[in-house]
């Protein structure tokens, strides 16, 4: 089921360890279901559920033209996920420069009441 | 490319000037957290915490530029002074609905106070620790070692 937010089928579709094993597979090029298929104990059957999900979350494509239909990475939904991450990393590295701050402040004003 | 698979998950450690005690309390006393929750051009005029496990919490904070911002979630774990486990998600955005983990652990050295921040999409998460149980005892591993780290600095 495809829901409405990209970024959720894509964490959903990371959750899974063998389709990270997929990913990682796919970072070094193409390759046909056998291919991806190989260093794994289990069915194709399965493997090809697991690109079925991938192919949903956008996290790679497969070709249309030839028969045996190559499997290849598509960056965008990764680069989603780096704005998903540098959004936060941004939000808390700031919050925590004010905290660091604030508690200079804090230890400050406590030594000036023990005076 | 496969590096980027990693990045589901943050992980931020800073080392703060202050005792754990102290820096424990500027994420459970509302009072304080409202100081500084928010990067700068931020401030945080609400923020409201039922602080106990699965309790809930919520704020607010707003920027001239990006206007109102709601977020919340609820707590997991609480070991005062020490961890501290929660939910947290923003209201709407661009990462919005996306349920988060965030674990802070603070380990104190010195007077100093070694925190580190772990925050994951929720779901991959738990999906990951009942798989493996891996990522909490790499993460204990690692606050072992920036506390060792401190520990050097320091002689």
């Amino acid at each position: 089921m495809k829901s409405a937010d990209p970024l959720s089928d894509t964490f959903s579709a990371l959750a899974d360890p063998t389709r990270r094993a997929i990913i990682a597979r796919l970072a070094l090029g193409e390759a046909t279901v056998n291919e991806i298929a190989e260093p794994f104990d289990i069915s194709l059957p399965a493997i090809s559920r697991h690109l079925k999900v991938l192919e949903t979350a956008g996290l790679i494509s497969r070709g249309r033209e030839a028969q045996w239909r190559p499997c290849r990475l598509e960056t965008k939904a990764l680069q989603q996920l780096d704005g998903w991450l540098e959004h936060y990393r941004a939000f808390w590295t700031g919050s925590f420069d004010r905290m660091d701050a604030y508690l200079a402040e804090l230890q400050r004003k406590e030594k000036s009441d023990e005076r | 490319m496969s590096a980027s698979l990693a990045q589901d998950e943050l992980l931020i450690t800073r080392i703060f000037d202050a005792p754990a005690s102290l820096v424990f309390a500027l994420w459970t006393d509302p009072e304080h957290f409202r100081r500084w929750m928010g990067p700068e051009d931020f401030d945080c005029p609400v923020a409201e915490m039922d602080l106990r496990v699965g309790g809930a919490y919520r704020g607010m904070i707003r920027s001239a530029q990006h206007g109102e911002n709601w977020f919340g979630g609820t707590y997991r774990e609480i070991e005062p002074n020490h961890r501290l486990v929660f939910t947290f998600a923003w209201d709407d955005g661009p990462s919005g609905e996306i349920e988060t983990l965030v674990t802070i652990t603070f380990t104190e050295q010195g007077g100093k106070t070694v925190q580190m921040f772990h925050q994951s999409p929720f779901s991959s998460v738990e999906r990951r620790d009942s798989h493996v149980g891996g990522w909490t005892s790499a993460f204990e591993k690692a606050a072992a070692y920036a506390a060792q780290v401190s520990q050097e600095e320091k002689l």
